[in-house]
């Protein structure tokens, strides 16, 4: 291909070049394409749930309400995004977050009564939580990296392990005595606003019908989320990890020889998974008031779709973080807007079939153009 | 090592020959039945039901096997479980709760091929009919009526409103029987009162998350919104979370099917204002009982025992009356 470019004659130089700016405008449409999409969507339910059902779209609350549906599938996406990009998949997301739901209901059910006061039991019992995810991760990275064995398989293998524990301690009931603590740090917000006052970390005074216009804004799952969502983007741009972890994804042998611990990476990474999926856990655990084996199962699709959507290669290699959180988000505004519409929610499968492969497209063929632009 | 073997397979025949001895040595008064019980998925109505049949199996000296299909739910998980049963070969009586009303009968044909009487609890086989309908060889059908528990929720639901206002549905998946029913009936209840009206049913696929997010995009939608079904707990949970965040508990009036002890938490709370509970105890007893008076030579059972409900509010929670019907596990 590079031979033939090369000795094309020089009259089609001109032709080149205004191909090329094709491609660069390709090119940039493909890193903000999901931007746009996300815009659009906004715009669509916007204007539609205005003129079919008379009510707004845009407003504080329904924002809230999107950003609280976003976190569990955000933080499930968010580990799989490093995996991913270091060109393996985690699949045990689902039910290790069940199992640290239930395990942080459960160290906190048995803690409460031993008289260390409410405070202690929920910040051991969410430890908990969060140790009880990371270890089948750590398990996870070691077989992998250690043994060789497709990640596929191993997170398979995992899934099925912690789908058995989860059921094991809950005994299949959602593990329930929560201390009002929980609830409130899984439902209560940084800043509310009732009437045009804001309140900060003070649950204003409202009763009765006040209430209906109390607006939570920032609740405590969606502040935490945030804040590892930062963290990652720091992590992934700017340190030697995130390098690392591209470089691995690219290619592993190559990252092997140039001096990168490929091994050690590789459990880190998987360990990481754990530890966001088991705070997806301990979310769940706070907003609804009980350990539920369950929780995360419905989620594992979703989150995968969510990073798929965000524009992380399958391959392994490139994306980024924020693309995730634009496809968690595009997947929330999917079941709030069509609900509000009163579409048949079963709609959102379609669409977000539909981005996921417009998604793999759009990622493939910039992969084309790029191949041939270094190939000129 | 072959030694060793050897005195292993003589110790094996020494035991296979006093095994039938003993069994044989037993009196003969009563019918001396052997009970198998499938469960439809691990989840605290069956593990009452289980109580109940447990406890009946006590009271009239048999003995039962107890298997529980892992998730998710359908034939694919409990027909392994039920061939095996099937295959143990010392069963008479097998209660069950078919995960679909087609698909599981064949397997069960084969369990009554088999020699093994089946009873179906909670759920059923065909339409449940087993006098006139499509499957007639299960000997009975013990289990609530869910159209019926649909109506009575939205009875219940009415009698709060004052028998005027919206409603709205969580349900969890198309197609499973008794979610499906329960809608229905919960619709078909709600058409009975002129001043009311059924805004919307969605479906959250058992994630409360889900139920939670559907459930916020309605109260924006219908802000003058009386109250919600949840058609089990999960959809239920996610459905109160939602209204309390919206600063609408205590005016949003969640009904929620199925008392677990989670859904009664939640009624001491406030977060949901009813509860419909069935009677997973009395089905399991009941169905022991068919089975042990089939073996006597009674002929004349009902083909069809709908077990009925109580409804459950921060009211009557504390009577002992109603407090029986929490399905509640001994420790």
């Amino acid at each position: 291909m590079a031979l033939e470019k090369r000795v094309e004659s020089p009259q089609k130089s001109g032709e080149i070049a205004q191909s090329l700016g094709m491609r660069q405008a390709i090119l940039l449409l493909s890193r903000v394409w999901a931007w746009l999409f996300l815009l659009a969507l906004i715009l669509v339910f916007t204007i539609t749930t205005k003129i079919y059902q008379q009510v707004d779209f845009l407003t504080v609350r329904n924002s809230q309400n999107i950003l609280v549906e976003i976190v569990p599938v955000l933080l499930m996406g968010l580990g799989q995004t490093f995996v991913i990009i270091a060109g393996g998949i985690d699949l045990s997301v689902g039910w290790v977050m069940g199992m640290a739901s239930v395990v942080s209901a459960s160290v906190i059910v048995i803690l409460l009564p031993t008289g260390i006061g409410e405070g202690l039991s929920i910040l051991l019992g969410f430890g908990a939580g969060l140790v009880s995810a990371m270890i089948p991760g750590f398990v996870n990275g070691l077989i992998i990296a250690k043994l060789r064995i497709p990640s596929f398989i191993v997170t398979l293998g995992m899934s099925f392990i912690a789908r058995g524990i989860a059921y094991l301690i809950s005994g299949g009931n959602v593990v329930i005595g929560m201390p009002p603590g929980v609830r409130n740090f899984g439902n209560e917000s940084m800043i509310y606003l009732l009437n045009g006052n804001i309140y900060f970390f003070q649950h204003p005074d409202a009763t009765g019908i006040a209430l209906r216009s109390l607006d939570r804004v920032f609740t405590y799952p969606v502040v935490v989320a945030a804040l590892v969502v930062g963290v990652a983007v720091f992590v992934l741009r700017r340190t030697r990890f995130g390098r690392h972890t591209y470089a691995i994804g690219g290619n592993a042998e190559a990252a092997s020889r140039a001096g990168i611990r490929v091994d050690r990476h590789m459990i880190i990474l998987y360990t990481l998974s754990g530890l966001t999926v088991g705070l997806a856990g301990i979310l769940h655990t706070a907003r609804f008031n009980g350990g539920s084996p369950i929780a995360g199962d419905p989620l594992l699709l979703s989150s995968i779709a969510a990073v798929i959507i965000g524009g992380v290669s399958m391959f392994g290699g490139h994306g980024n973080i924020v693309g995730t959180v634009i496809g968690a988000l595009i997947i929330a505004l999917l079941t709030t807007g069509l609900v509000m519409l009163n579409v048949q929610p079963f709609w959102q499968y379609v669409v977000v079939g539909v981005v996921v492969i417009l998604a793999v497209l759009i990622d493939q063929g910039r992969d084309l153009i790029i191949g041939r632009m270094k190939s000129e | 090592m072959s030694k060793k073997l050897m005195i292993l397979a003589c110790m094996l025949l020494v035991l296979l020959a006093i095994v039938p001895l003993s069994a044989a040595a037993q009196p003969q008064a009563t019918p001396k039945i052997k009970i198998g019980f499938v469960a439809g998925i691990v989840d605290p109505f069956y593990q009452v039901m289980e109580v109940g049949i447990n406890q009946a199996v006590a009271d009239f000296g048999l003995s039962v096997v107890s298997q529980y299909p892992p998730a998710p739910w359908g034939p694919n998980s409990q027909t392994p479980i039920l061939n095996a049963m099937i295959a143990r070969g010392d069963l008479d009586y097998l209660i069950i709760a078919p995960t679909d009303k087609d698909q599981m009968v064949a397997p069960l044909q084969a369990a009554a091929d088999a020699g093994i009487k089946v009873i179906t609890v909670d759920t059923f086989l065909g339409d449940g009919d087993y006098v006139n309908g499509p499957v007639k060889f299960p000997l009975s059908y013990i289990g609530s009526d869910n159209v019926e528990g649909g109506r009575i929720a939205a009875e219940a639901l009415a009698q709060t409103l004052g028998e005027k206002g919206k409603v709205y549905v969580q349900n969890t998946t198309v197609g499973t029987s008794t979610t499906e029913q329960r809608g229905q009936g919960f619709k078909e209840g709600i058409a009975e009162y002129p001043n009311m009206q059924l805004v919307g049913m969605d479906y959250n696929l058992d994630d409360a998350n889900t139920s939670a997010a559907q459930t916020a995009a309605v109260l924006q939608r219908v802000p003058d919104l009386g109250g919600i079904f949840g058609v089990n707990v999960f959809s239920a949970t996610g459905a109160s979370n939602a209204v309390i965040n919206a600063g609408l508990g205590g005016q949003v009036q969640v009904v929620a099917f199925d008392a677990t002890q989670d859904a009664i938490e939640k009624l001491r709370q406030g977060a949901i204002s009813m509860v419909i509970a069935q009677k997973p105890y009395d089905m399991g007893y009941m169905a022991v009982e068919f089975a042990m008076a089939d073996a006597a030579g009674v002929t004349s059972l009902p083909r069809r025992v709908p077990t009925g409900y109580q409804v459950i509010t921060a009211k009557n929670v504390d009577d002992p009356a109603v407090a029986r019907f929490i399905y509640q596990l001994p420790e």
